[in-house]
């Protein structure tokens, strides 16, 4: 059964992304063990040049370390990614670099009606970069509208088409988890090359 | 031109912060540049609700009173940072003072990339509803290998790419010009002017008739005014009332007060109405301005327009020398707009003077004397730019103001000037 870890794209402390997250968990408990990842009591990225990477920013990168693929659930703010998740995705690619070749799975809930889009688009940026190098899972997007209607008292998701196309996306992304461990001919260099990677030096 | 410059990092040491500093020292001609510091501000988190903090408060503040802003942005996995994100959610939450306001991006990495996928990515981001800046259509200014972009000086090295980033600027200050007119409300003219002061501004004391003989008393009274031995803080020092008032009263001035809502609320009481250039009573303050003016339509007019003037912007002065002015006495009446630190208008502050013991004073110093100038008129000495105010209409000081309690003025010549205006 594959490990993964899901990471809450906030530090807001009601989200409906983090109650999809916990859906997903119990909801797919048969398929996969999924752990919720918080992203709070990260200080804020500024680029240290010496210090030790804090240890918060350590346990998170060793958690996705021995993951088998991370799902990120992001929020919109001001059309992009919020600064908490692009604060934790600096730290994480910062002498420290769990992201790179690891398959990601992107979900979004948003009050209103595009469910993230745009903060989803930005996030597939920014996993693309060569300081992170993620395998970002392919043409999907689980994009969660009027997300605080879309759950019951339980927690879970009512719409019955809403689930299922979570379900399809689920499974294809147990399978994107395979094939990307097959796809492993340039791991070592891609590595290295980010283990290198090092802004000084450029 | 003034603009405030952000460089999106917290980091010791920001080549966009030092590439903002170099246009603040070199583009200093073209407009003035104040660097704001971002460290302050915390990582956003909407539970825990800092818009009330110091570092908030300070960038809404200095933003607000600038007329556009340069945000210097650095590219962290293909995006801006979050150090900077940050702060433009912070300034979209609970307040928006990037709202309207012209921006121009540029930014520096150590990429030949420059900064560009970071600078589309704010462009987005500043786009969205709760922020709605008008960013700088095209101008991409991109400093990539910004290493070896500036000397020891931190002066950038290359003659193109400072032409470059002059010419870019030069464009910016043209459109922060353009979008802050847009932005101005539309004019619906100087016969809209509300002498009577029917409307309402924060200031405004209500449920005290303005007509009120004791308006100031009764006024005082409803909003628990500091008097006597009570200290004011003012901008820059502390005084009590007391010594304000001694302090204004001394003023070789007579000053008066009409708020934005065209209300005369305040002249210092320097002497007897009859003794003073321009005769103000107790018993007006408070008045609205229409009460203090002749009912003359042609004064009315006037006073709207040169009100009406002042309260757009067309003018920020407009003097008038009174009929009757002679070597003797030279009585100016100027009205200056007044403005708070966000440029809203508050007002026109009047103040009366005669100018001629100023001028025997200089000419007995420096040993030098008038010359009189045949083709030159005494009437046209009324302010060039002054609106649709002909040499005859300022010459309607003349007309006393009918509600002003003024004995007879002692000399004819400057028999002018007896209401409480605005105008005369």
């Amino acid at each position: 059964m594959n490990k993964f870890v899901a990471m809450v794209g906030t530090n807001a402390k009601v989200s409906t992304n983090r109650t999809l997250l916990q859906f997903m968990k119990q909801h797919f408990a048969d398929q996969a063990e999924i752990e919720l990842m918080e992203i709070t009591n990260l200080p804020l990225f500024n680029k240290p040049e010496n210090s030790p990477v804090p240890a918060p920013v350590l346990a998170m990168a060793k958690k996705i370390d021995a993951a088998d693929g991370v799902i990120i659930a992001t929020p919109e703010y001001d059309h992009a990614v919020p600064s908490s998740l692009m604060n934790a995705l600096e730290w994480l690619s910062h002498r420290v670099h769990p992201f790179v070749d690891k398959p990601v799975m992107i979900v979004g809930a948003s009050y209103g009606s595009l469910g993230s889009s745009r903060a989803q688009a930005h996030l597939r940026q920014i996993l693309d970069s060569p300081e992170l190098r993620a395998r970002i899972m392919p043409s999907s997007e689980y994009l969660l509208g009027h997300s605080l209607d879309a759950f019951d008292d339980q927690g879970n998701l009512k719409d019955a088409d809403k689930v299922a196309q979570l379900d399809g996306l689920f499974k294809d992304f147990q399978t994107f988890v395979t094939v990307s461990g097959h796809l492993n001919n340039a791991k070592d260099l891609n590595q290295k090359d980010t283990q290198n990677f090092d802004w000084n030096k450029l | 031109m003034k603009l405030v410059g952000i460089a999106g990092s917290v980091a010791d040491k920001s080549y966009n912060r030092i590439l903002l500093k170099y246009m603040a020292t070199h583009f200093g001609d073209l407009a003035d540049i104040e660097m704001l510091d971002i460290k302050d501000v915390p990582l956003f988190n909407e539970s825990d609700d800092q818009t009330e903090s110091d570092a908030i408060q300070y960038l809404k503040r200095k933003i607000e009173s600038a007329d556009g802003v340069i945000i210097a942005t650095p590219e962290h996995n293909h995006t801006t940072t979050a150090s900077l994100k940050s702060v433009i959610e912070w300034l979209s939450y609970k307040i928006h003072p990037l709202d309207g306001k012209p921006i121009m991006i540029v930014g520096a990495s150590y990429y030949d990339q420059g900064s560009s996928r970071a600078q589309l990515n704010l462009r987005q981001i500043l786009e969205a509803p709760g922020v709605n800046a008008v960013v700088l259509p095209g101008n991409e200014f991109l400093l990539g290998e910004v290493k070896k972009a500036f000397d020891e000086n931190d002066n950038l090295k290359d003659a193109g790419t400072v032409n470059f980033l002059q010419s870019t600027l030069q464009k910016f200050v043209k459109f922060v010009t353009v979008i802050n007119t847009m932005k101005h409300p539309q004019d619906t003219g100087a016969e809209n002017e509300d002498l009577g002061a029917n409307g309402k501004i924060s200031t405004t004391v209500e449920g005290v008739d303005m007509d009120a003989p004791d308006w100031v008393e009764q006024a005082a009274e409803k909003t628990h005014a500091a008097s006597g031995n009570d200290y004011v803080k003012l901008d820059r020092g502390l005084l009590t009332v007391d010594q304000l008032n001694a302090f204004l009263n001394s003023m070789p001035l007579e000053l008066t007060y009409a708020d934005s809502n065209n209300q005369f609320i305040y002249y210092n009481k320097m002497a007897p109405a009859e003794k003073m250039l321009a005769a103000r009573t107790p018993a007006q303050a408070g008045n609205p301005l229409s009460m203090v003016h002749p009912k003359n339509p042609r004064v009315i007019k006037h006073v709207k327009e040169v009100i009406h003037a002042l309260r757009t912007g067309q003018v920020p002065e407009v003097s008038m020398p009174v009929p009757g002015n002679n070597a003797d006495k030279y009585v100016v009446h100027y009205y200056r707009a007044m403005h708070d630190e966000q440029g809203n208008y508050m007002g026109v502050n009047e103040y009366v003077q005669d100018i001629m013991p100023t001028v025997k004073w200089y000419l007995a110093k420096t040993g030098q004397k008038l010359e009189g100038n045949p083709d030159a008129t005494t009437s046209a000495s009324v302010d060039a730019n002054e609106p649709a105010a002909d040499t005859t209409s300022s010459a309607s000081v003349d007309e006393a103001a009918p509600t002003a309690d003024v004995p007879e003025p002692k000399t004819p010549e400057t028999d002018a000037d007896s209401g409480a205006s605005i105008n005369d």
